[in-house]
């Protein structure tokens, strides 16, 4: 069973900020951790959290891929309708949270 | 330009991420079954990126330092998932009691430590027999009369001596008493019914006086009843007691034989005084007529006023005339009252321990009275209430597992056993302490939850010109830790910052108070 999120559910400040990233386009675990500067062990349980809440949604890349680029492959996470939708919710309570972290340097890395 | 790595350098590069995946693999652990597979996918993919973007050809311990605290990461996430687990559906949500690194988290951990190791002390058989010897010390002033010139280990008198000793008036000593320790094989049938057991026992034959000499409690103490009063008694140590005849409270009594004599058991010694040689189970006190009088064995001398006076360390040298006058050269040692107890020696580590704290961790709590924000002095009392409580824990910790230490697991003697439970009472006790301290000085003056995120704020090469340091907030939103990367005359110690309310809507579910 998963959870309703209210959309005017506030957010803490990580969790905003982590839902930024992936909006941004930091879209695995690791590039979140080092755009948001938070630690592994905050980052990792958050994004379950918010996989939970359906905030966020994972899903495994194509063995291809990783094996064209010769790495392991990566588990990509990315925003659901309700995530986006609280995401708008807290770039309005943070007004800093774009200007922290903008997709312009996810286009860059 | 980056050197190509040595193979000193390969080798250590190899250990590094052997470690790291040890790390995952420890985590992997505890994620529940049905996750790990994917848990372990995702956390090894993540690895791998995280080396392709810390490191470099070059070997770098703060590198390997940074990719280990990245896969330490990995338990948090997996004690997530299994608390995640472990909750209902409908309750995934809830809050834990204790939140991470809240005071009653920390309360609790050590209160579990001081349970485990209180535990152990209780369980290992042989810190039990060493506080049963404590329980029941043995008098003072009584010493082991060694023959000095004997080449054994240890030192033997003949059962000769000790009664020319015994007859005569001696100044120095007021009571004697001799024992010797054979391997004997012992037959018993308690109430005389069922088949006859028989095992070999380390039989220490003393004199009628010994257990009077020595001041040594004696449990169950029977005459024999009906048995002859002339047979010797037989008493037992509490462990063969246990062992051979499950602890029955009515032994006392019965009739055994030992080697080629019967005896009758008298008795129960819950433990031999410390120092005495020999390894006993039984003691066979004996009549001085019925005693062997050629055998070699130990005496036991208690001083008298005149002779404790004379007793200034724990060995003395005599010199015995016997009846012929010639002198015999005799070494006393005293037992166990010159040999400091566990206490003594676990206070004595305890003040070496917070004498050298100083010289490992600064006693400062930072400041508190650059803000304008004022603490209740509730909220103080909690604060130094919390500290007292976990040095109040600590200490007993240090106590417990000291004891686990030296008494435990390996056949220390007596002395060999003080030094270490001394060095572990000490070692424990300091770093214990500068734990106690660094935790304390990282917890918020408010609510004493421990602060979290640290960020790197300034560049150390500008600290003339600016602030530099770590910062790290509490995350119930009342203050900020600010950390001087070097400590200056206008920064010296680590300053807190309290947050107003304009801050509350950075902390989304925080509770503030």
């Amino acid at each position: 069973m998963a959870f309703e999120r209210n959309p005017e559910t506030k957010l803490s400040h990580t969790a905003a900020m982590i839902l930024q990233a992936v909006d941004a386009g930091f879209v695995y675990g690791f590039s979140i951790m080092e755009m948001t500067g938070l630690p592994s062990g905050t980052v990792y349980p958050a994004m379950r959290r918010l996989e939970r809440d359906e905030l966020i949604r994972s899903s495994w890349e194509k063995q291809s891929i990783a094996d064209a680029e010769q790495r392991p492959l990566r588990k990509y996470y990315k925003l659901t309708a309700a995530g986006r939708a609280t995401l708008e919710n807290s770039r309005k309570r943070y007004p800093l949270l774009e200007r922290l972290i903008s997709s312009e340097e996810a286009r860059s890395v | 330009m980056r050197t190509p790595m040595g193979i000193a350098d390969r080798v250590v590069d190899g250990m590094a991420r052997g470690l790291d995946l040890c790390l995952l693999r420890g985590a992997w652990l505890l994620v529940p079954s049905a996750q790990r597979a994917e848990w372990w996918c995702e956390w090894y993919g993540e690895l791998w990126e995280a080396r392709r973007a810390y490191a470099g050809d070059a070997f770098s311990w703060k590198v390997e330092r940074a990719i280990a605290g990245f896969c330490v990461g990995a338990f948090q996430d997996a004690a997530y998932l299994r608390r995640l687990a472990r909750l209902p559906d409908g309750k995934r949500r809830a809050r834990l009691p204790l939140k991470f690194g809240s005071a009653w988290q920390c309360i609790l951990v050590l209160a579990l430590l001081l349970g485990g190791s209180f535990t152990l002390a209780r369980l290992l058989p042989g810190v039990r027999a060493e506080r049963s010897l404590l329980r029941h010390g043995v008098r003072s002033g009584l010493v082991l009369i060694e023959d000095a010139n004997n080449e054994d280990s240890p030192r033997t008198i003949s059962s000769g001596q000790y009664r020319a000793w015994k007859d005569r008036k001696q100044e120095f000593f007021d009571g004697f008493a001799f024992y010797r320790v054979t391997r004997e094989r012992v037959n018993w049938r308690l109430g005389g019914m069922g088949a006859g057991e028989s095992a070999g026992w380390g039989v220490g034959r003393a004199s009628s006086n010994f257990f009077v000499l020595l001041g040594l409690p004696i449990r169950f103490r029977g005459t024999g009843g009906g048995a002859d009063a002339e047979m010797p008694s037989l008493i037992l140590s509490e462990s063969l007691w246990k062992q051979e005849f499950g602890a029955d409270p009515h032994v006392a009594g019965s009739v055994v034989r030992v080697g080629t004599r019967w005896a009758t058991i008298t008795g129960v010694t819950p433990a031999g005084p410390r120092g005495l040689p020999g390894k006993v189970d039984a003691w066979l006190l004996e009549p001085d007529a019925q005693m062997v009088p050629s055998g070699a064995g130990y005496v036991v001398a208690h001083l008298s006023a005149s002779g404790i006076s004379r007793m200034d360390a724990a060995q003395i040298p005599i010199t015995s005339y016997s009846p012929h006058r010639s002198p015999d050269d005799l070494l006393g040692v005293s037992l166990g009252n010159e040999i400091p107890g566990q206490w003594d020696v676990f206070c004595f580590g305890v003040l070496l321990a917070f004498l050298a704290l100083p010289a490992i961790t600064s006693l400062s709590f930072g400041e508190l009275s650059v803000s304008v924000h004022r603490i209740s002095w509730v909220r103080r009392v909690w604060r130094w209430g919390f500290l007292g409580a976990k040095v109040a824990l600590l200490l007993p910790i240090v106590y417990f597992v000291s004891l686990d230490a030296a008494y435990g697991f390996t056949g220390f003697n007596a002395s060999q056993a003080l030094y270490v439970q001394m060095a572990t009472t000490f070692f424990l006790c300091l770093f214990g302490m500068q734990w106690v301290l660094s935790d304390q000085r990282q917890r918020c003056p408010v609510c004493l939850r421990r602060v979290v995120h640290p960020a790197r704020v300034g560049q150390f090469s500008s600290l003339f010109l600016a602030w530099s340091g770590t910062e790290l907030m509490c995350m119930n939103g009342h203050a900020l830790l600010h950390v001087p990367s070097l400590p200056t005359s206008w920064f010296g110690s680590q300053r807190w910052m309290f947050m107003d309310s304009s801050w509350d809507f950075l902390f989304a579910g925080a509770v503030r108070e």
